[in-house]
């Protein structure tokens, strides 16, 4: 349970006033509910007797009839404000955890990163995040406040009619609706997951089917997919079908606790009225806010069956959370961040290079419009070593200096607005040409159009209908080679000092490959290029060339 | 890649919130035609029975009220009292049987719905690819189509039980009090009057907040795949922003169908309340004697008073379920019409089942004369040329030619517009396709890998065939043996763990181990180191040495070098 009350603790503390005054307007709304109908009965009641025994003149009836009419709106009104204002706080701390969950995802290193799948991490940040919904809007607020209600009715039961009547509603409801809800959580805890369960694996599984149908098909396997999709599916309803009929029979239990409670309070009426002890109106009280009461239990079987459901999802999210930021590079950028709030921010050394780099014999270093190729056979570390200048992943500590730094001890936004880095399986998104290419920044249409000149891609853009025409997932629309140049020219429009390219040219041809090189050093002349290259290094951009061995 | 995809128009979703209200009434009909017609035998069922559980509450308030009364003048105050207990219990026994009963026939019910929707996108949408992202296709399969259940669950029980219950509740108030009748007569129909007018904003609400949702899981799924590019950028920040941006327009548009709710079913409870209150009042006056009026001659008793306030709520209750369920109606209908919307979508569909077959007999030959793809938004003629037997053929032209759309549409996987492919001596069409594809591999440009092992990756077949003969050949041993969990490893989804050229290795021996008479490769020696690329391109001159055809989509001239034939592709 441990998981359901830090996530209730970090969706109540998000808003707590809002959260404050909507779990006190839940606990109006229950009492006056139960004041309502108590004074209703025993209204009627007293003005039969009053009838009855000819005293009708001298009977205050306007005190009760307006209470009964305040009662009656003011629940309404109550009714409306709690939902609104639970509901609203609730949402807002769910779209923030969201984007939290997303912000953290961002800030993993390059490894991490790179292994990431997206599938899993959309069904933790939309499908876990739903999930949550559940626990301070349909448990902590009904159950907290279905027990403050019992306890102010029990004590105003004691004192209006007889504690006879108050033990009996007291003692009828808590622990039977206990017992119910108890059987409901531990009947539905597994299915309720379940279903849950299977149902992301439907949603990871339907998207991992649909982005690589083209293998699917081609292996005569897309069939069997399905299947085993189907299969999962059928899971999932099984889970739910067995969750349901334990909530329905949890529910027709309530409901038989309300009948078992409305008919003791009656009975117990009934005696104290043979005995003398009450009147017949007071008696009714008992009766009318027994039946009331349905409203404080009848609800909570929906929030118990979810239980397993919203379990599930809450320790997903939390052992997502790195708890004091504990992978690769992430604490330190996180006290530079800190430190990002002083007021001196770091100032590069005068003079010094752009990029500065050793390692045992070999060294490298640039200046700004300084250019280097850096080559060596497959697996010899090219892309590692852009990433660690790119400060992606953990380096020497005395090997990478960037403007007289080692780039881990850059403040992040600082950092990447000097060193851009387009990575050798660069992605593009939905949305339009413009939309990939200002996914940093905001940029002119005279800025896109000179960046996308300069990776000789603007006829072809201009073509298919300028920067709005529309791009499918992950890009799709456009050739490798035109995918290739667009994410080139999205880093161009950067303006970076420092730029890191991995395999700039691969997937072009030679013609193209050459106007690629030449028109970044063009679009880009202040700018420092570091291309790691299979082919192509003696290509006269590149004042140095760099070997590394295997 | 050339991609057989396409730079789509704006998805249907975004189209189908701004549908018009006559478009959006012709689809009422044929949202019912769809959801409801096949299950009204059920929801029928369940209508009854839950009619029937309404029926109890009247009996056991007219038990509570005789006792009451019994209390009031002191006649038989225990034996009535137990006695009214007893109706309490027993009422309430059979009334939780009936609705647990009716409960299980709307579960069937809405499941049966379900789960045809869900298995129908689920066998169509990798045939027939719409323009929706994969992860907006998702969000409709599990989080929007369960918004159906609610609308089968609730709104027809509710209908039933308003055409009955009401009108037999209010019966028995006119018996006993026709002035009281007739403030329920009064207060009773506004509710479906003003139901009726909030239904329309709640349905157009629904409609904003489901296309919110697709847009969200399709901007976030991008988003996700693409972050190490957005860290690179420097544009993680701003990504986290435009997210923010995407879920508080969520949060916006949930509340504002949340809003509508609550205010509607708010004012249902407003006429509910003033209902009540004026009954308990009225009946209070004339138990008083200060209302002489409402009856049919003797005046009100106790007993009839006690039974007309206990009856008066469930009077309205129906009537509020129904404004309830009201809002469930109009979401479901909004995930009816988002449905058809992507029913009529413009689709790419694939040649042939993608289902086992057996090879296609015959000898290898494949023939393109005049064949023009069938991209959605325009059509791509692609080169002719014939190979038969054994051959390594280069397919070379600048970036954005066509030469990845050539292999797709060799492979069947885009259709064409025009011309035709021969495929072993017969045309490649829906009846051969499979069984063409079970004699070629294909090594695709773009690196993708599922969410599997690495075993399962190279053996899609599952023929538990040795991997590491085709990972020798591919020069790909190292990569596996180098990988911490081996042939057990899981890659990211563009292959994160190993590098590009690793990657292509690995792809490559795939497509080796996958067997078949002809490779289609696209850029095998792309991402590679000359030295590499030079194994690689030994790799498929051995395969063709060993008989197979293989023709490779590349720019790399020390491939088109030793290429047999090279198909030059002109844009």
């Amino acid at each position: 349970m441990t998981p359901l009350l830090r996530v209730a603790r970090l969706l109540v503390s998000a808003s707590p006033r809002a959260m404050a005054r909507g779990a006190a307007l839940t606990l109006v709304v229950l009492l006056m509910g139960a004041a309502l109908l108590g004074l209703s009965g025993w209204f009627i009641t007293a003005t039969g007797l009053a009838g009855l025994a000819g005293i009708g003149i001298a009977f205050d009836v306007f005190r009760p009839s307006a209470g009964v009419r305040l009662l009656a709106l003011g629940r309404t009104a109550a009714r409306y404000g709690e939902r609104v204002l639970t509901h609203d706080a609730t949402l807002r701390a769910l779209a923030a955890l969201r984007v939290d969950l997303l912000t953290r995802q961002a800030g993993l290193d390059a490894r991490a990163l790179a292994r990431l799948r997206g599938e899993a991490n959309l069904t933790r940040i939309v499908a876990d995040v739903d999930a949550l919904d559940g626990i301070v809007l349909r448990l902590l607020l009904p159950v907290l406040a279905g027990l403050a209600t019992h306890a102010v009715v029990f004590l105003a039961l004691g004192l209006l009619v007889d504690w006879l009547v108050a033990w009996l509603v007291l003692l009828g409801y808590l622990p039977l609706a206990a017992l119910v809800l108890r059987r409901l959580a531990r009947r539905g805890i597994a299915p309720s997951a379940a279903a849950e369960d299977r149902a992301q694996t439907l949603r990871r599984g339907l998207i991992d089917m649909l982005r690589d149908r083209e293998a699917l098909i081609l292996t005569g396997t897309l069939g069997a997919r399905e299947t085993a999709l189907l299969d999962v599916e059928r899971q999932a309803r099984a889970a739910a079908r067995e969750l349901d009929r334990s909530e329905r029979e949890a529910g027709a239990l309530l409901s038989l606790v309300v009948a078992l409670v409305a008919a003791l309070a009656l009975l117990a009426g009934g005696w104290l009225v043979q005995r003398g002890d009450v009147d017949a109106a007071a008696a009714a009280i008992g009766l009318f806010v027994a039946l009331a009461l349905a409203e404080t239990v009848l609800p909570l079987r929906r929030g118990f069956a979810e239980l397993g459901r919203m379990l599930g999802a809450a320790e997903r999210i939390l052992q997502d959370d790195p708890g004091p930021r504990a992978r690769g590079p992430a604490p330190d950028r996180d006290q530079d961040r800190d430190q990002d709030r002083d007021p001196a921010p770091p100032v590069p050394a005068a003079g010094a290079p752009l990029l500065d780099w050793r390692r045992g014999p070999l060294s490298l270093m640039l200046h700004a419009g300084e250019a280097a190729a850096l080559e060596g056979p497959s697996g010899a570390g090219k892309t590692t070593l852009l990433l660690r200048i790119a400060g992606m992943t953990d380096a020497p500590a005395d090997e990478i200096r960037v403007l007289g730094r080692p780039p881990l001890d850059w403040p992040e936004d600082l950092f990447r607005d000097i060193v851009t880095m387009v990575p050798q399986r660069s992605a593009l998104i939905a949305g339009s040409v413009r939309d990939n290419l200002t996914l940093a920044g905001p940029a002119t249409d005279t800025q896109i159009w000179a960046a996308l000149e300069a990776m000789d891609l603007a006829a072809a853009i201009d073509e298919r209908g300028g920067l709005g025409v529309r791009l499918g997932e992950r890009g799709a629309g456009l050739s490798g080679g035109q995918a290739r140049r667009l994410s080139l020219a999205r880093a161009i429009l950067r303006r970076p000092g420092l730029l890191l390219l991995d395999e700039p040219t691969e997937g072009l041809d030679e013609a193209t490959a050459e106007r690629v090189l030449a028109g970044l050093r063009r679009a880009l002349p202040e700018t420092a290029l570091l291309a790691a290259l299979h082919r192509g290094g003696e290509h006269p951009v590149f004042g140095q060339r760099l070997r590394l061995a295997r | 890649m050339d991609s057989p995809e396409r730079p789509t128009a704006a998805p249907p979703e975004r189209g189908a919130s701004e549908r018009d209200a006559s478009e959006g009434r012709a689809s009422e009909r044929d949202a019912r035609a769809r959801i409801i017609a096949p299950v009204r035998a059920e929801l029928r069922r369940a209508g009854l029975l839950a009619v029937l559980a309404g029926m109890i509450w009247p009996l056991q308030a007219a038990a509570i009220a005789w006792a009451i009364a019994g209390w009031a003048t002191g006649t038989d105050v225990l034996a009535r009292s137990l006695a009214a207990a007893l109706a309490i219990g027993i009422g309430g026994l059979v009334r939780a049987g009936l609705e647990h009963r009716s409960g299980r026939l709307l579960f069937e019910a809405a499941d049966r719905t379900i789960a045809r929707e869900r298995q129908a996108l689920l066998l169509r949408e990798a045939r027939a690819r719409a323009p929706e992202g994969s992860a907006a296709v998702a969000a409709l399969a599990l989080q929007k189509l369960p918004l159906l259940q609610p609308w089968i669950t609730r709104y027809h029980v509710a209908m039933t039980r308003v055409a009955v219950l009401p009108a037999l509740l209010l019966l028995l108030t006119v018996s006993i009090s026709w002035a009281i009748g007739l403030v329920l007569l009064v207060a009773g129909p506004l509710i479906p009057v003003f139901m009726a007018l909030v239904g329309m904003a709640a349905e157009a609400a629904s409609r904003r907040q489901l296309a919110e949702i697709g847009t969200m899981n399709d901007m976030l799924m991008d988003r996700l795949s693409a972050l190490l590019d957005i860290r690179l950028l420097g544009a993680a920040d701003r990504a986290a922003q435009d997210f923010s941006a995407r879920a508080e327009a969520l949060r916006e548009r949930t509340m504002a169908v949340l809003r509508i709710a609550f205010l509607s079913s708010t004012v249902m409870e407003l006429f509910s309340a003033i209902g009540v209150a004026m009954v308990a009042v009225f009946v209070g006056f004339s138990l008083l004697g200060e209302i002489g009026f409402g009856t049919w001659g003797a005046p009100l008793t106790l007993g009839e008073g006690v039974f007309l306030l206990l009856i008066a709520p469930e009077f309205f209750q129906p009537l509020r379920d129904l404004a309830a369920a009201w809002h469930d109606r109009a979401a479901g209908q909004a995930v009816v019409a988002e449905l058809e919307a992507f029913d009529r979508a413009e689709r790419v569909t694939v040649v042939g089942q993608g289902e086992p077959a057996a090879p296609l007999a015959g000898p290898m030959s494949l023939e393109l004369s005049g064949a023009v793809a069938a991209l959605p938004a325009r059509a791509l003629p692609l080169p002719a040329f014939a190979v038969a037997g054994s051959a390594l053929i280069a397919l070379s032209g600048p970036s954005g030619a066509g030469k990845s759309t050539t292999l797709a549409a060799i492979a069947g996987l885009v259709p064409l517009a025009a011309g035709r492919i021969t495929v072993c001596g017969r045309p490649l069409g829906p009846s051969t396709a499979d069984a063409w594809r079970a004699r070629l591999a294909y090594m695709a440009q773009a690196p993708h890998f599922p969410d599997q092992m690495l075993a399962d990756y190279l053996d899609p077949l599952g023929e538990g065939a040795d991997p590491w003969h085709a990972l020798d050949l591919a020069r790909a041993r190292q990569v596996v043996e180098h990988l911490p969990a081996g042939l057990r490893t899981r890659l990211g989804e563009t292959g994160g763990g190993v590098s590009g050229g690793e990657a292509r290795r690995l792809m490559l021996a795939r497509a080796i181990l996958t067997g078949g008479d002809l490779l289609l490769a696209d850029e095998p020696t792309a991402d590679l180191d000359g030295e590499t690329a030079a194994m690689i391109i030994a790799a498929l001159r051995q395969l063709k040495a060993g008989g197979r055809t293989v023709i490779v989509a590349t720019h790399d001239p020390a491939l088109i070098a030793v290429a047999d034939r090279t198909v030059e592709i002109t844009p």
